[in-house]
């Protein structure tokens, strides 16, 4: 119990440091949200009005206190970019992405794990050598190429698919709307899983290939267990906790979003808006996103701190004594 | 990318006998044409091209680039009401980003209009596709090489002309953008009214024409050299320059965006550190973070760094730009020129108190920024549009690709049947509240809701009307007095009649607000008189400016019966407020009088628009000369 509280302290403390980082660095940072309006009919007195509507003309303490009452709050205030209060434009954009990149996680680990679990145990095979190279491709491709790769061939050579967005133009309406959303989201999905599996099908391939090696493997066998049981109650069992710890890291990845992704097949996401925020100086954007990135980030690292327990004997044992 | 485009041939009816165009456009085939205003877009694609087209003789200097004079323009009798419409019913604004998946949505009619194509190879793959037919024209875009005119050696104007003398712009542009750019030696763009190729000229060798006829015989270098000689410049042992004073020019850097944000942009920095070097001046292109960059160019922290401007067809920018009081924090005098006769120019510039004033001031200033030759000018861009060519109506001038106002209002499908326009925007709207939105994109749909007082004759750039049939701007007795008279029977969206009393409250409400995006445009302005014909509007000016006519004519006009309602115009969300109009239909407050009411817009995905049945183009609103209707009469109070 003490070590899960010193965890959650040590938690708070990262928190708070974020907090405060994240609103001084992006002051620290060359230029500021107005260096950014280039625009000859945008007089220095134009742009000074700018300033006060965004609130830059207040002293620097000011600003930080409206900042951590906003964050704190979870109001996060208005965006700069479009005026619209940030939570609204995270709570438009946040589903989509995980609607996406939550399933092309789940998948891409599932079959990657299998893949490399395959190949681990046909060493020298063909299966082997095809997974070896199936992952490297998917691996190395940049995401674009194969993602217009696959419009092109099942958008438009193939019109199996739509080539943008998440709805048709006009959308349809009840039960349809949601298998039109779903048909939207299949190309983009498959190109995700297509990209990434192949990580975790070499990474779960070369785990597996070390684990079944070792000697408690041999003994396992040697016990006459059957093939099954050794491979994933003794061998896989074995590398699950880092696997798990690959696995909840990602999560917040799930929500930060994939700029590419959403840029080829125009998909209103967070990670455009994102980048947008940083590239423009957005402050409570990018404030907002960043400290739920965090938030996320400390709560994914926690749980798997509390599953290591649950999975590993030996963390267990040590968090015991 | 592979496309599998069917080549189709075009068929290319051009009367005139431009060969540069043809050489260029021979790579499409021929082009598609008859019809008027096919013509107008393919004279325009060979006018801008005539113009940006390398010539087979290679040439490495640029002579012969000054653009022919903008004298004679077609179309100054263009009278909007030769138009009726919109003619569709639905216009879907598409947003899809990639310009890959745009290219395959253009080619399967899942968009019908394509802006701001860029990438030469694209422009080429959808002439040869056949789906689309492209629109070319001139912009008011430039990009410059900016030096700090504050510090050595940049502070020297024998320098400065001499940098701009070895520059190549025609080579450049051709290598760069396979001559999709216009090659650009002037302060103000060719397309602009006001631009004026003799004043541009400069001396000899340094300005749009870059002939020098004094150094005949000379290459570009030698004769910089050459100027730079004549001028008391020496060269050490090593070969770099040593100013007359002795000093050794320093390292110049360039600041540049770094190539994988702007890769030609980064080029260009290089080519004009060559370029430099070829003078003896050690240079080095310094790809940096944008952001650092636009910091340090304010903090003025550094020699000389790649900018671009998009201008406007008012000369007054020039005073934003090379005016002395604009070299401070948030001023775009990025270069930090101060020359007391270029101040008094620019500033007779921007309070000429007429046309005729303006003009000669225009003309002036471009001479003597030819002559301090702060900045380097070297390209601008062209606005190339694409329309699916199973629409009529399409409409082109050569300032004026197809992507505008009026092909909105009068493309028809040419198999007859009614079927909504999808006309794409690559970027997602970032927010719909007029007093707020700043995007390009934001305002494509918010230019279709709401209207101006005046408008741009796309032929000539001159002032047409809009919204006011006429106009007047006179001296008063403390600054300009503006009068501007309504068309009669103008409605709202909402059907509610359009008054005098609307502009004002527009204006007040900007004014009094502070709204930075206007901010410019009616700070000057006093008071505003309604007269009692509620179609009369008088603005009174606390100085004297021809440019408070474009300042205020051209402000977009609100409708008082909804601003009243705007608690804070900056959380103002129009699109989410519901508002009933008089016909019971429910739209939401983002009304206006542009030729499409606002419908639905689902974030990221698409904005909904349908026609404005009060549209003044739209009979029988659109009775040439402005008839009334029993209708518009009534509407009227």
């Amino acid at each position: 119990m003490n070590a899960l509280i010193k965890r959650v302290a040590g938690s708070l403390v990262v928190l708070v440091v974020v907090l405060v980082l994240n609103f001084f660095l992006f002051r620290v940072m060359p230029g500021d949200p107005l260096t950014g309006v280039m625009d000859p009919r945008f007089s220095p007195e134009a742009k000074q009005q700018l300033a006060v509507q965004w609130g830059l003309d207040k002293p620097l303490t000011e600003q930080f206190l409206v900042y951590i009452r906003e964050m704190l709050s979870f109001r996060f205030g208005l965006s700069m970019m479009t005026g619209i209060p940030v939570w609204d434009e995270l709570k438009s954009r946040v589903p989509n992405t995980v609607a996406l990149l939550l399933p092309a996680l789940l998948l891409s680990a599932a079959l990657g794990l299998w893949l490399g679990v395959k190949a681990a145990l046909k060493r020298g095979s063909k299966v082997e050598r095809l997974v070896l190279l199936s992952g490297a491709v998917s691996f190395s491709f940049p995401s674009f190429f194969v993602q217009l790769l696959l419009l092109l061939c099942f958008a438009y050579v193939w019109p199996i698919f739509p080539l943008r967005g998440t709805s048709s133009i006009p959308p349809p309406e009840g039960p349809a709307a949601l298998l039109d959303y779903l048909w939207h989201l299949t190309l983009p999905l498959f190109s995700l899983v297509i990209l990434s599996f192949g990580g975790w099908a070499l990474y779960i391939r070369n785990m597996m290939v070390k684990a079944l090696g070792e000697d408690y493997v041999l003994m396992a066998r040697a016990r006459g267990l059957p093939h099954r049981r050794v491979v994933w109650n003794h061998a896989f069992r074995s590398i699950l906790p880092p696997v798990l710890t690959i696995f909840l890291l990602s999560l917040p990845g799930v929500v930060s979003g994939a700029v590419i992704t959403e840029t080829v097949f125009s998909l209103h996401g967070a990670g455009r808006f994102l980048l947008e925020a940083t590239n423009s100086h957005d402050y409570p954007s990018a404030g907002a996103a960043f400290f739920l990135l965090a938030l996320l980030t400390v709560f994914c690292n926690l749980l798997a701190d509390l599953i290591y327990v649950l999975v590993d004997p030996r963390v267990r044992r040590e968090s015991a004594r | 990318m592979i496309f599998n485009f069917s080549m189709k041939t075009f068929e290319f009816s051009l009367n005139t006998g431009r060969s540069q165009a043809r050489k260029r456009l021979g790579r499409f085939g021929r082009l598609r044409g008859g019809r008027f205003y096919d013509w107008i877009v393919w004279a325009a694609l060979v006018s801008s091209i005539w113009r940006a087209a390398p010539s087979s003789a290679g040439l490495t200097s640029d002579e012969n680039l000054a653009p022919p004079a903008t004298s004679s323009f077609e179309g100054s009798s263009f009278d909007i009401f030769d138009f009726e419409g919109p003619k569709m019913k639905d216009l879907y604004y598409v947003i899809m980003r990639d310009m890959d998946a745009q290219l395959l949505a253009m080619s399967t009619g899942k968009l019908d209009v394509l802006s701001d194509l860029y990438r030469p190879a694209d422009v080429e793959r959808l002439a040869r596709s056949g789906a689309a037919e492209l629109s070319l024209a001139s912009t008011f875009h430039g990009f410059f090489i900016t030096f700090n005119v504050r510090e050595f050696p940049w502070d020297q104007v024998t320098l400065r002309q001499a940098a701009s003398q070895v520059v190549d712009r025609r080579r450049w542009t051709r290598d760069l953008f396979s001559g999709y750019c216009e090659p650009l030696a002037s302060f103000l763009p060719p397309i602009s009214p006001y631009y004026d190729p003799l004043e541009t000229a400069g001396p000899p060798g340094v300005g749009s024409s870059n002939v020098d006829l004094s150094n005949a015989g000379l290459s570009s270098v030698e004769a910089a050299r050459k100027r730079l000689a004549d001028a008391g410049w020496t060269w050490d042992l090593a070969g770099w320059l040593v100013a007359p004073d002795g000093r050794p020019a320093p390292l110049t850097k360039i600041l540049c965006p770094p190539s994988s944000v702007a890769a030609t942009t980064t080029e260009i920095a290089q080519l004009m550190a060559e370029a430099l070097l070829s003078l003896g001046v050690p240079a080095e292109a310094e790809p940096i973070d944008f952001q650092t960059m636009l910091a340090r160019v304010d903090a003025h922290d550094f020699d000389a760094c790649t900018n671009a401007w998009t201008m406007s067809r008012d000369p007054d920018v020039l005073y934003s730009f090379y005016h002395s009081s604009m070299d401070v924090a948030g001023g775009y005098n990025l270069s930090g020129i101060s020359d007391p006769e270029l101040d008094r120019v620019l500033r007779d510039l921007r309070y000429a108190p007429d046309e005729a004033t303006a003009r000669v001031m225009a003309s002036r200033a471009q001479r003597l920024l030819s002559e301090l030759s702060p900045v380097i000018p070297l390209y601008s861009r062209y606005s190339i549009s694409a329309t699916r060519n199973d629409w009529d109506g399409v409409f082109t001038t050569d300032r004026s690709t197809s992507d505008n106002m009026m092909t909105l209002v009068s493309m028809t499908p040419k198999d007859g049947k009614e079927r909504p326009i999808y006309w794409n925007i690559p970027e997602e709207i970032r927010t719909l509240n007029p007093l707020v939105s700043s995007t390009a994109y934001d305002w494509t749909v918010l230019g279709t809701i709401y209207d101006t007082l005046i408008s741009v004759n796309p032929y000539t750039f001159e002032d047409m009307p809009w919204l006011a049939e006429s106009w007047s701007i006179e001296p008063g007795d403390a600054g300009s007095v503006l009068t501007f008279t309504l068309r009669p029977g103008l409605k709202w969206q909402d059907g509610r009649p359009l008054t005098a009393e609307d502009v004002a409250f527009s204006l007040r409400y900007i004014k009094d607000n502070n709204v930075p995006r206007f901010y410019d445009s009616v700070k000057d302005v006093e008071s505003i008189e309604v007269a009692e014909d509620r179609r009369t509007l008088r603005v009174f000016m606390g100085n004297t400016s021809y440019w408070h006519l474009h300042n205020i004519g051209g402000m977009l006009v609100l409708p008082q019966h909804i601003l009243e309602t705007v608690s804070d115009w900056r959380t103002w969300q129009p699109t989410n407020r519901p508002h009933e109009a008089l016909d019971g239909t429910v739209l939401t407050e983002l009304i206006g009088t542009g030729p499409f009411t606002f419908r639905e817009s689902r974030t990221g995905e698409y904005v909904h628009m349908t026609r404005n049945e009060h549209y003044m183009l739209l009979r029988p609103q659109n009775s040439k000369g402005s008839k009334e209707t029993e209708e518009t009469k009534e509407a009227r109070p």
